[in-house]
């Protein structure tokens, strides 16, 4: 284990090799490199932080580990290690996979209920451990995980519930692959269905929840979907749930498999696309945690954009949202990579630092440690990035977070292509029905902070992918990240 | 085969380049054309690889049964008969234009056909009634929605689980051992022209499952998943598209009046097509003489109108001449013939015969690290030695659990309709005369467990996976079942000297010369320490001695002084189980789901490893047999959590018709103390754990029990 210090694994975001826009502080990873996918793997002395929960308490950072403990990182914004500590506040508990403050107290999951930890005395340790939820339904299954609470704007607290995996049986208890929110009377109260591994809940400005999903059965691609009542997004396992006298509506029809998901989602009215697909290995493969940019510029140029974490591949994805046609879409960038493991976690502190929990155990990652957390924090220079990328009636709009060489605007900078997935009950699916469109006239606009598209032929309910080459800043910089995915689930008129 | 009559594969660069089978791609066209005037023999594989060198009765057997001949001579000479294709369905699955080339002349459909020409001196009317006599045939097929289609991916699955095997590989396919396009590909079986033959749907469909339609076994029922299977027809008609439903299908075929069925079904009766093939509604002829008068017989040179005619090479006749001499009373030749025929000797080898071909050989993969062994499939020698019968069975009907090598890429295909057949008759084939018996005494039973371990023993746990227990070194075959797979009496020949039955095998003698390494083991007595190893793995309890030991090590929870909590998936206590463990050596198992207490132990109190660390998240146990449980009780009340006091001991909270009941545990002097107190109204009903003494403290508003044993 490793406590402390800058980290020595190399970011960069901006292009300039000494100046990076975000500056990386480790707080404490596993000490060495470590197959987390060994069977024999075990954990080092000391405190073993696979991050499973980040909350800022007070000056105080809570952290939730996947062995069962709650831990209070002291001191967590500070520069030198040795001013920072920890207290173990709370243990014995069943794979947290999320904390949330409520009234003074620490909400987590555990497998079978949402628990609320309080410290009666004012000892800095829990010492009561009180039902706060539960209702769902656990088999034993080892993939029937249990997240959140994460607070919406309205107050409302959500849980989502993973599907098991491997006997199918364990689906067909009560709620599995299933969202909802705890009920006044301590009750999970459902009211969505269809998910997999909904591993990451977070609200956006306005207070509207969104979920990640994983790619695996049933979902091709890894997608983030907008959370609310009464939708369907689109894991079959999931359906035997409605059969209860609690299930909150019907279906009116349950959409065919072995079709293009636009043909899918024509079948049924609660049927939902993602807000955006996150297309497989070109951004993500497992996506963990979101949490909103709320930062007034403290964390750069994103405020009210969505980080989501991602397992596999050990990093950042930045999602930027609009409603079009009443529903959120959007499109979705790579913002960080190169953690030491997987990233499971995000949490901000009040003055826009970022707290980043990891832990490979399990699966595996890009990382070659097993767990960490470390601390990111924006150093003033601005990258230079796609910010946004807006659909409009006749194409995209893109903005840049500074204004673009005008003499890289060419024909040959940009191409774009679409596709969607195959819906099927199979582990993951590919792009299909890809077509390549025409970009048939291009405008900078604002001296060069945008710069609009327009673009032949685009397809309601396609992942349309931009491809940028050469694109410079004024300055002289290359784009952080070339590309970007926008889900067209509407076009605006 | 004791004394090989057969001749071994010759080296490549020997063996007659009688019919080069290329893939119809750019390169491979112009050899393909070349050949195409000169080719046109049947190519009967277990007879090009092993009896093309001179004349041999044991070759012209093998023509007598892939030619079709005892179908209509009856006593193939071969255990599985050969027979074609089910003819059903085809106006669906074949395009007319093909076959009617095809029965024109078979060579046309495909280089190396063994369906002989039967419609010479038939007229243009003639093959058109049989073709809509054939168009009739058939339930329909309903072929199932599009899928997405990958033709890169079926490629990957075409090169890497055992197609190439018996096929040829694509001109542009690179393995990391072979690439395609220097493939020699004398000994591989040409497939038809499949874009000309069939559609993408249809040859999925075949894919999917070939025993529907090929009952013998000659192209075996290769076991692919749904998608598996689309994708291989991709890539064999090479299909780029992703959406399959965008690739038409078998062109439909013309109608046809009754009267034309009816003349082409009497044709093909006439013609005796039922005897090879399986056509609804029609039946085969009786065994059928062999004679013919003098040039005028099946082996003729020249077409006989009535007869079939195959154009054999004077190798292939001669062999057949010699076969048909010595056909009464002939006895076979051990497996030989049958594994030839069913082309077996693709993958496998049997006393040094066979294995995968000097081209194909390259394209198996798998482990490397485990030496050929990790990438080939086994050997047959001695098989039905080997093999108890039961295991055996399941692996010839390619049962998924009967797989024990998942590192072989290369996939056993299943041979249902025959494995009870092949079973016995391979039982009966390799049966020892007078097998040495297993020195099996069960008091060795511990001694095995040493054995198989690396502190003294021949550390077999070294490469040999245990159950889900992993090697410490390489993943050799998992030794916890071999008791179900192998036969003792095998066993016990096999590791007397592994190189006899593998030559090249990693696995080294552990005895060599029959001699124990260990001296102080059994006395060194080489037969009981084989005996105890079997005896060991038969008995199925434990593992073998040298594994990380988990259980009660650096995991377990030891409470000092302060009570331990840990929640937990746990036997007999549910999911939602918290347990606690006491100083003073007694604990709890709290059951949240039913909100009462589940158990209560004396002894060591609980190896959290798997609760902390385990992904597959099993149920626990007690780390002590001293356990007391409570009596099976339903709900119990709705658990609503516990709090601590400030030495640590729990109360549970219950609530109860709309009241709350609290239960505190506590442990002292060897005693757990139970006090239940409640909101209001009467005492609730208690139950406590059967074997225990229990004093009861009656007040007002609460009881107190305490548990202790005497």
């Amino acid at each position: 284990m490793v406590i402390g210090g800058i980290a020595s694994l190399a970011f960069s975001l901006c292009a300039e090799e000494k100046k990076n826009s975000y500056e990386v502080f480790e707080l404490m990873s596993a000490s060495s490199p470590n197959d987390s996918r060994s069977k024999e793997w075990k954990p080092g002395d000391g405190i073993t932080m696979e991050v499973s929960g980040i909350e800022w308490v007070d000056g105080k950072l809570a952290v939730a580990i996947r062995k069962g403990e709650v831990w209070m990182v002291e001191n967590p914004l500070a520069n030198d290690p040795a001013e920072i500590s920890y207290q173990l506040f709370a243990s014995g508990l069943h794979e947290p996979l999320g904390v949330t403050l409520d009234k003074g107290d620490l909400l987590v999951s555990q497998r079978a209920e949402i628990t609320r930890l309080r410290d009666s005395d004012g000892d800095g340790v829990a010492d009561a451990y009180l039902t706060e939820c539960d209702g769902w339904n656990v088999s034993g299954n080892y993939h029937a995980y249990a997240y959140g609470p994460e607070r919406d704007g309205k107050d409302q607290l959500w849980v989502t519930l993973n599907l098991g995996m491997g006997n199918l049986a364990d689906n067909r208890i009560g709620w599995r692959g299933w969202g909802g929110i705890i009920g006044d009377d301590g009750r999970f109260v459902p009211k969505s269905l269809g998910m997999r591994s909904p591993s990451g809940l977070g609200r956006n400005l306005v207070g509207d929840m969104f979920f990640t999903d994983q790619q695996g059965t049933w979902i091709p691609a890894t997608p983030v979907y907008h959370l609310r009542p009464g939708v369907f997004y689109g894991n079959q396992e999931s359906l035997e749930s409605l059969k209860l006298p609690d299930a909150p509506f019907k279906m009116k029809a349950k959409p065919k498999p072995n079709q293009p998901y636009p043909d899918a989602l024509a079948e049924s009215p609660e049927f939902v696309p993602p807000a955006v697909w996150l297309p497989y290995n070109k951004m993500d493969r497992s996506a963990t945690d979101i949490e909103l940019i709320d930062q007034k510029g403290k964390f750069g140029p994103f405020d009210g954009q969505l980080l989501v974490g991602e397992f596999t591949n050990s990093s950042i994805n930045r999602v930027f949202l609009e409603k079009v046609g009443g529903e959120y879409q959007g499109a979705c960038f790579r913002f960080m990579q190169g953690f030491p493991a997987a990233v499971v976690r995000l949490c901000f502190s009040p003055d826009g630092q970022l707290f980043v929990g990891m832990t490979n155990r399990g699966w595996s990652s890009l990382g070659n440690r097993s767990y960490g957390l470390q601390r990111i924090s924006y150093s003033g220079i601005t990258p230079f990035a796609m910010q946004e990328m807006r659909a409009k009636p006749d194409g995209f709009e893109l903005v840049f977070t500074e204004p673009v060489d005008p003499d890289t605007v060419t024909p040959e900078a940009f191409s774009m292509m679409s596709y969607t997935y195959e819906y099927s009950s199979a582990y993951g699916g590919e792009e299909i029905l890809t077509k390549q469109h025409e970009i048939n006239g291009i405008e900078i606009q604002e001296g060069g902070k945008r710069i609009r598209l327009k673009v032949k032929g685009c397809r309601p309910l396609f992942v349309h992918e931009l491809r940028t080459a050469g694109l410079k800043s004024a300055d002289g910089k290359a784009l952080d990240f070339p590309n970007a995915y926008y889900t067209l689930n509407k076009i605006p008129k | 085969m004791k004394d090989s009559k057969c001749k071994r594969e010759k080296p490549t660069g020997l063996v007659h380049r009688r019919n080069p089978v290329g893939w119809l791609t750019q390169q491979g066209l112009i050899l393909f054309l070349l050949v195409t005037s000169l080719q046109a023999e049947p190519h009967v594989i277990g007879f090009e690889r092993f009896h093309s060198a001179e004349a041999s009765v044991e070759g012209g057997a093998i023509l007598f049964s892939e030619l079709g001949c005892a179908n209509c001579h009856g006593d193939s000479p071969v255990k599985v008969e050969r027979k074609g294709p089910k003819l059903v369905d085809l106006s669906q699955r074949v395009e007319r234009e093909w076959l009617r080339e095809f029965l024109r002349n078979p060579e046309n459909g495909r280089k190396g056909s063994t369906m002989p020409s039967m419609l010479h001196g038939m007229s243009d009317e003639n093959l058109g009634d049989i073709l809509a006599f054939l168009g009739t045939i058939g339930k329909g097929i309903k072929f199932r929605a599009g899928r997405h289609a990958n033709a890169e991916r079926g490629s990957a699955i075409y090169h890497e689980k055992g197609c190439v095997a018996c096929h040829a590989p694509t001109a542009d396919y690179r393995g990391p051992h072979g690439s395609g396009n220097d493939f020699d590909a004398s000994l591989a079986i040409a497939h038809p022209d499949l874009q000309a033959k069939t559609s993408l749907e249809a040859l999925n469909l075949f894919l999917s499952s070939p025993s529907k339609y090929r009952p013998d076994s000659r192209m075996p029922h290769i076991q692919l998943e749904p998608q598996e299977a689309i994708d291989v027809a991709a890539h064999l008609l090479d299909i780029q598209a992703s959406d399959p439903r965008e690739v038409s299908g078998v062109d439909d075929w013309p109608e046809s009046t009754v009267e034309e069925a009816a003349r082409g079904k009497a044709l093909v009766q006439k013609m005796n097509c039922a005897a090879c093939h399986e056509i609804p509604g029609l039946k085969p002829d009786g065994v059928r003489e062999i004679g013919g008068d003098g040039a005028h017989h099946c082996l003729s040179k020249e077409k006989v109108e009535g007869l079939p005619f195959y154009n054999l090479t004077d190798l292939q006749r001669e062999s057949l001449l010699l076969f048909l001499q010595k056909k009464d009373g002939f006895e076979g030749d051990g497996a030989h013939l049958t594994l030839a025929a069913l082309n077996c000797y693709a993958c496998h080898d049997r006393d040094s015969v066979g294995g995968p071909t000097t081209a194909a050989n390259p394209f198996f993969v798998g482990n490397e690290g485990l030496g050929d062994s990790g990438r080939l499939p086994p050997p047959l020698t001695g098989i039905g030695h080997k093999l108890k019968p039961e295991w055996l069975k399941g692996v010839l009907e390619g049962k998924a659990e009967n797989r024990v090598r998942p590192y072989v890429k290369t996939q056993m295909p299943a041979y249902a309709a025959h494995a009870a057949g092949l079973t016995e008759w391979l039982e009966e084939l390799d049966r020892p005369d007078d097998p040495v018996p297993l020195e099996d005494r069960a008091d060795d039973r511990d001694v095995g467990r040493k054995l198989l371990g690396i502190q003294g023993g021949v550390n077999c746990i070294t490469c040999h996976n245990w159950g889900e227990q992993k090697s410490l070194g390489i993943p050799a075959v998992d030794l916890s079942n071999l008791d179900k797979r192998l036969q003792p009496t095998w066993f016990r020949s096999y590791l007397l000297n592994p190189a006899e039955y593998r030559p090249g095998t990693l696995m080294p003698p552990l005895w060599p010369g029959g001699k124990s390494t260990l001296p102080d083991v059994l006395g060194g007595d080489t037969e009981r320490q084989i005996g105890a190893i079997w005896n060991f793995i038969e008995d199925g309890e434990g593992i073998p001695e040298g594994f990380p030991d988990r259980s009660g090590g650096q995991f377990e929870l030891v409470p000092q002084d302060r009570p331990m909590i840990q929640r937990t998936f746990f036997n007999k206590s549910g999911t939602k189980a918290i347990l606690v463990g006491f100083p003073g050596d007694i604990h709890l198992a709290f059951d949240g789901q039913k909100g009462k207490p589940a158990l209560i132990w004396r002894g060591a109190f609980f190896d959290a490893y798997d609760t902390w660390f385990t992904r597959a998240a099993p149920f626990g146990d007690p780390l002590s047999e001293d356990v007391y449980p409570f009596p099976e009780a339903e709900q119990a009340g709705r658990f609503r959590g516990y709090e601590l006091d400030g030495d640590g001991n729990p109360t549970f909270i219950v609530s109860k018709e709309g009241r709350e009941i609290r239960e505190k545990f506590s442990v002292t002097d060897g005693k757990m103390i139970r006090m239940i107190s409640w909101s209001d109204g009467g005492a609730p009903d208690v139950s406590h754990p059967e074997g225990v003494e229990t004093i009861v403290e009656e007040a007002d508003d609460r009881l107190t029990f305490t548990y202790f044993w005497k």
